[in-house]
């Protein structure tokens, strides 16, 4: 019984579930597709007569490009036409059905010595073009199209569509890939011989291997097969296991390209292992994963190169030289080809480097790694950090000496562009990964190779830590080392300088001085530099993913953020005052920022304002002087006393009372204005507002204590929340030291999360947890380091994440003990229980768990909803997509871009818009909203009594006293319409945003019980035009116009 | 004023005041008050909607201007409408931005169907012209500034800005005011509440909530009954030494272990009912 349990384990459970979506088992249905396909085929070929005189004709654009002297035969039929593949092996892993065949090219048409200058290549495809033309008559063939083997562009293969189609398979096609069994003498291919004339240096021939492993992989593809289908006959598990890994690398699309892995690979290096009895019969397919990853990522066996045979002796000179050759080396088990010719040593660390994380992943997490090692997309354009995309449609550079010599052109500007980068950027980054794609199927290969360059080539490289990628100086060589001085000369041209350091070095150096709110575009900087010095590239053609939405964090041309030193000594100066008050009966003993701009996570960190001075004004009164001020809160703690009253009411103002004689301390000694209503006090100091809290531990411990009742925690809201607050903003101060991209990160996100009028659902504190989340539990990436890759993560998560059955644990230094995570755990499964049968209506929907929360009460335990969160899942997906396909695909298009940041207003049943320049700051708007949906219900006109900047009447005044007393503190418009609404309008939700946008979003609201329905059933019937009208009619003087959208249907 | 500064001040001085019965009391006040304004508000809501009323009333009577005026941007929408209908294909760009998660893929047959329902739209909006044209007016229903007007909107937060902010002076002096009337309040309550039980002869005891304070709170120095519980838990440990343990018995072990295997079990039952839930929610397909 016991070893049932074990066995079925949560993760074995799962991968179970997995294999069954994405195992295609072979059907008879899906049996006589693929039959009835490959008959079709072999019909359409016997059709062709023996004998026919092919020429160069048929393709000259390909021969030409491919440098092929010779190029004629008479064709003659296959000799042999079987399937291959993942489907002869019965692992095919939707949703990619494709099945391979082989069709041997026959001896024949072939003369011994067509291995030379690329002639085997040019006859290959032309048996190919007259195959295609035969397929392209059958009736039961829908389409017949060129694709290449492994993106290499001289060796073109048929896609073949048949007319029919099974629902199991929808997008099944059969490709036709050419062998060459025994055309050639093996030795003739030796790696070290020269086979392609033209490829010679100062007139001595130099050695051709990947050329002849070319010719070789094609020799050897039958053999190869029979090897495979061997080894996986009768043994489920490998197949299966070879199934998870191709789940595994696909998820991974820099590792599952031309240059790295592919389905043929993975298993090769699979039935390495269980020849070399590293696999066995026992094994579980998760097993034979794990150990493959293991293999894969920590072997040592690497470095010399992979046999298969192990009886045969290879010297060690020869397994030197192989090495030498090819950066990884697998050889085959007949023949000595290495079918790994075509994986690059960056593409390889790289792959090496995702095993290792996805082993620690398995090590770390157990059966929750699940998720992050096989439905995870860990894509390009999420795994990087910095993205490079080069249009090189029509550059004549890239195959200036000619398309295909020892290896493609492409292959070689690839490696160009990453040794340039490599040197340009050096320690900066971690990893620099280069791939072009360019087989787009469907091209006709018979004009040649020039059409390849459509697709843009793209660059991905992920940074080292922040301190050297973002370094202003790169310091050379020495001034007297006169050889490396000419070469860092040579490599940076003009942006070399000669300069004398501190420690008093004369070296060559580089300087990319800037501002530091720009720090994160040098990177930028050097990489447009070192590409257009070296790739004669126009820079128009150069487009960097970097700094395409800081658009939206601009205030006025420059980022806020830049204000964020002097906003902190402004701050320590209140404390200090703070702690210093003698005329109030209580000392305060703490002093600690709450607020998001205090800890450099708000959208917009207020700027110095002119009018907020204790003396004076703070420099010349600007014409856009704006009338409002944002206040920051800040929280301060009194000594204890055993004298605080015990009911809450009085408690509460109490605290009034304090601050009130705090305020006024403040406002004698030190001549800083005071600003307090009943609630709450605002003190004014060199620019800035701050409002006080105080934190009265006393009422809290009654709170946190057992006898603490639902009404207790009513009664002391205000100490729990505020408590709940110091600790967030003391546990999210510790994550901007190590992670600089988090404030930049959590800024797009807040503004992305407004911009889609999220502001009431979703808090600003849990913007900033999910993001800690990305920074805290990175795997199965790496730390983001860019605010782009970041934000693109935070979509995702926001999208992806399983948040009806999973609790989201933030765990900032791994300081949560195991009963911390049981006790987590509990209440999560405490929240779901009750909800079984119905997930539609479970709160928190979004389970949110910290070590100073651990019940997810303090942010999502009202909002968002179900029904909210439902919508944000919808938004932040669209919003990914979107951000996926601006990354990797050719849009320089920036309008694009604002795209992400714009929201749709046909989601919602009305909309109200505001006039713009009666909100606080208008400047925060992005873009003014337009409706052009619907009928206008109400029209209004703006007050004339509130504008967001000074007259210039007022300015021209010069009463500093009187324009002072008009700075209105806290003023906010937007937040007051919405509490009225909301206090007026039960039937109607309310969406907005809270930065400062000037539309507000209505959905009626139709999620009360039955009861309140029952109750308000005369509201509801009320007409949904006189309900806007009163919506219109509770914002006068700031409501532009209310759209009616969608007439609520009668249910 | 003087008063709340006189409150502050006996809070430092340690004098301990004893307000046991004031939590309770305390609290049904503040419910009766609650009500109290509850009521006030709905008075004061339903006053303002007839202000409202006779707003829109004012409104509707010198509509004969206004009703030009609504004609006239009534055509000019009608204008808009159709020339809106053309360049769906902008309208679908916007969409890029987040709609798209309904379109999904199929956008051609859903474009087509959207430019149906906008026709369909506009079609109807005609109808709705031609037909209502009682309606009209309500159409565009003009707002006006309410500069004057000082319930609703932009001049109403404008003026409760201001009204909130009287100066500290005043502020503190209705803090000191409320603390004073609070006090009185509870006081009273106090008094009849002890003339009753005197009446009756009976005293009032009250549930005293929370722990016995064993430290002082400002100097965290232990007081008075602190040293005997410690004592107690002393005796109560030793105790508990003397018993058995747990798993003395074989019975007890065998139970524990069974105990063991159902608690597995239920939690292999938990885990394959959670799969069931992310296979019906498609978690288990990687593309």
């Amino acid at each position: 019984m016991m070893e049932e349990l074990t066995a079925l384990d949560p993760m074995t459970l799962k991968v179970s579930e997995l294999l069954k979506e994405v195992h295609l088992q072979t059907s008879s249905s899906f049996t006589k597709l693929v039959e009835d396909t490959v008959s079709a085929i072999r019909e359409s070929i016997n059709q062709i007569p023996e004998g026919l005189e092919v020429t160069a004709k048929e393709a000259r654009g390909f021969v030409r490009d491919i440098g092929a002297d010779k190029a004629e035969f008479k064709f003659k039929r296959p000799s042999y036409i079987e399937v291959c593949g993942s489907y002869s092996i019965n692992s095919i892993a939707r949703p990619d059905t494709g099945v391979d065949i082989l069709l041997r090219l026959p001896k024949e048409c072939f003369n011994e010595k067509d291995y030379l200058n690329h002639r085997y290549h040019a006859k290959r495809f032309l048996y190919l073009c007259v195959i295609k033309k035969f397929l392209k008559s059958s009736s039961s063939i829908s389409k017949v199209e060129w694709s290449t083997f492994q993106n290499e562009a001289r060796k073109p293969v048929l896609l073949v569509y048949p007319a029919n189609n099974i629902s199991e398979a929808p997008e099944f096609f059969v490709r036709v890939i050419p062998t060459a069994k025994s055309l050639f003498d093996v030795s003739r291919l030796d790696l070290r011989r020269n086979n392609i004339r033209a490829l010679n240096q100062d007139g001595s021939t130099l050695p051709s291997p990947r050329y002849n492993t070319s010719i070789l992989e094609d020799m050897s593809l039958e053999e190869n097969n029979e090897f495979l289908r061997k080894t996986f006959a009768g043994w489920k598990e490998l197949g299966e296991a070879l199934i998870l890994l191709k789940v595994w690398a696909r998820q991974r699309s820099s590792v599952y390209v031309h240059d790295c892995l592919n389905g043929f690979l993975l298993a090769i290096i699979l039935s390495y292992l269980a020849t070399h009895e590293k696999i066995n019969k026992t094994m579980r397919p998760l097993q034979m994963f794990r150990v493959t990853l293991d293999f894969i990522g920590n072997s040592k066996l690497w470095a010399r190169g992979l046999y298969f045979h192990k009886n045969v002796t290879i010297t060690k000179e020869d397994r030197m030289k192989n090495i030498e050759s090819f950066p990884v080396f697998l050889c085959d088990a007949h023949s000595s080809t290495n079918l790994t010719y075509r994986i690059s040593k960056s593409a390889f660390s790289e792959l090496q480097e995702e095993a290792v994380i996805t082993l620690q992943c398995l090590g770390k997490f157990g059966d929750g790694a699940f998720e992050d090692i096989f439905t995870t997309n860990v894509d390009f354009s999420s795994k990087y950090d910095h993205y490079i995309r080069l249009n090189l449609k029509g550059s004549k550079e890239v195959y200036s000496s000619g398309f295909c010599l020892d290896d493609e052109c492409w292959r070689l500007y690839e490696k160009q562009v990453h040794d340039l980068l490599s040197q340009g950027l050096g320690d900066r980054t971690k990893s620099v990964r280069v791939i072009w794609r360019n087989s787009s199927s469907g091209c006709s290969l018979e004009k040649g190779f020039s059409t390849l360059d459509r697709e843009p080539l793209i660059v991905g490289i992920s940074m080292s830590t922040p301190e050297k990628a973002f370094r202003v100086v790169d310091i050379g060589p020495d001034a007297e080392d006169r050889d490396a001085v000419l070469k860092f000369r040579k490599f940076w041209g003009e942006k070399a300088e000669l300069r004398r350091f501190q420690d008093g070095r004369i070296a060559e150096s580089t300087v990319w001085e800037t501002k530091d709110w720009t720090k994160h575009l040098i990177l930028k900087r050097i990489v447009e530099h070192v590409l257009v010095r070296h790739l004669s590239l126009s820079e128009t053609n150069i487009t960097q993913i970097v700094d395409q939405l800081d658009f939206s964090l601009l205030h006025g041309g420059t980022d806020p953020v830049s204000f964020f030193p002097n906003l902190l000594g402004t701050f320590e100066i209140l404390e200090r005052r703070l702690r210093s008050i003698e005329d109030v009966p209580l000392k305060i003993s703490h002093v600690q920022p709450l607020d998001p701009a205090l800890r450099s996570t708000s959208v917009f960190p207020p700027e110095p304002h002119p009018l907020a001075n204790e003396k004076g004004s703070g420099g010349k009164l600007s014409k856009l002087t704006s009338s409002c001020i944002q206040p920051l809160e800040v929280m301060i703690q009194l000594e204890g006393s055993g004298n605080w009253p015990k009911d809450d009411v009085t408690i509460q103002k109490t605290k009034s009372a304090f601050l009130l004689k705090i305020g006024e301390s403040l406002q004698s000694n030190w001549g800083m204005r005071c600003d307090a209503t009943e609630d709450e006090v605002v003190v004014l100091l060199s620019g800035y507002a701050f409002r006080l809290k105080i934190l009265h531990e006393r009422a809290l411990a009654l709170v946190n204590s057992g006898i603490a009742t639902q009404r207790a925690k009513r009664v002391f809201g205000a100490d729990k929340s505020l408590f709940f607050e110091s600790q967030h903003a003391s546990m999210i101060k510790g994550l901007l030291k190590p992670y600089p991209a988090y404030g930049p990160v959590v800024r797009l996100a807040k503004r992305w999360v407004a911009s889609h009028l999220f502001s009431a659902s979703l808090a600003d504190e849990t913007v900033e947890l999910l993001v800690a989340y990305l920074f805290v539990k990175s795997l199965p990436f790496k730390t983001p380091c860019s605010r782009i890759t970041g934000f693109l993560r935070f979509l995702r998560l926001l999208a992806d994440y399983d948040w009806t059955f999973s609790p989201m644990v933030i765990d900032m230094k791994d300081d949560l003990s195991p009963s911390d995570k049981k006790e987590i755990e509990d209440n999560f499964r405490l929240s779901r229980k009750g909800y079984a049968g119905n997930m539609q209506n479970i709160s928190p929907a979004m389970f949110l768990a910290t070590s100073y929360d651990k019940a997810s009460e303090a942010w999502t335990s009202s909002s968002p909803n179900s029904m909210e969160l439902k919508r944000l899942i919808a938004y932040a997906r669209s919003s990914a997509n979107l951000l996926t396909k601006l990354i990797c695909q050719d849009e320089s298009d920036s309008l694009r871009w604002e795209c992400l940041l714009r929201t749709p207003f046909n989601n919602y049943d009305a909309v109200v818009l505001l006039h713009g320049d009666k909100l606080p700051f208008p400047r925060h708007l992005l873009f003014p909203s337009l409706v052009n949906q619907g009928r206008v219900v109400a029209r209004g006109n703006a007050s004339k009594s509130f504008s967001p900047f000074f007259s210039s009447e007022d300015l021209r005044g010069r009463n500093l006293q009187k324009l002072k007393d008009k700075l209105m503190v806290d003023f906010d418009p937007l937040r007051l319409y919405v509490t009225d609404l909301k206090r007026e309008f039960s039937t109607v939700k309310l969406w907005y945003d809270a930065l400062g946008g000037d539309a507000i979003g209505l959905t009626w609201d139709r999620s009360g019980s039955k009861k309140r329905q029952r109750d308000e059933q005369e509201d509801e019937e009320k007409d949904p035009v006189s309900i806007l009208k009163g919506v219109g009619e509770a914002g006068k003087g700031f409501v532009k116009s209310v759209h009616l959208v969608k007439v609520p249907k009668l249910t | 004023m003087r008063n709340s500064e006189l409150d502050i001040k006996r809070m430092k001085s340690k004098k301990k005041r004893r307000e046991n019965e004031v939590q309770v009391k305390n609290e049904e006040e503040s419910h009766e008050r609650n009500a109290g304004a509850g009521k006030k508000k709905r008075r004061r809501e339903t006053k303002n909607n007839d202000e409202s009323g006779e707003v829109v009333r004012v409104n509707e009577g010198n509509t004969s201007m206004e009703v030009e005026k609504v004609k006239k941007r009534k055509k000019r929408q009608r204008k808009e409408i159709v020339a809106k209908t053309a360049p769906v294909e902008e309208s679908d760009q916007f969409d890029d931005g987040s709609s798209r998660q309904k379109s999904g893929k199929s956008n051609k047959s859903k474009k087509d169907k959207k430019k149906n329902r906008m026709k369909q739209e506009v079609a109807s909006e005609r109808v709705d012209i031609q037909v209502e044209t009682e309606k009209q007016e309500e159409d565009a229903y003009c707002l006006s500034s309410g500069d004057e007007d000082c319930s609703k909107g932009m001049k109403k937060w404008l003026t409760e800005y201001h009204e909130n902010r009287p100066g500290l002076k005043v502020l503190q002096q209705r803090i000191d005011d409320f603390i004073i009337s609070h006090e009185e309040k509870l006081e009273e309550e106090k008094k009849e509440r002890e003339a009753l039980a005197a009446d009756g002869g009976w005293t009032v005891v009250v549930h005293q909530r929370g722990r016995k304070k064993t430290t002082d709170p400002e100097s965290g120095i232990a007081v008075g009954s602190a040293v005997p519980i410690a004592k107690v838990d002393d005796i109560t440990t030793k105790k508990k030494r003397r018993e058995v343990g747990v798993d003395f018995y074989r019975f007890q072990k065998r139970e524990a272990h069974m105990n063991e295997i159902l608690q597995l079990q239920s939690k292999f039952e938990e885990d394959k009912k959670r799969i069931q839930q992310l296979r019906a929610a498609r978690k288990f397909r990687p593309y």
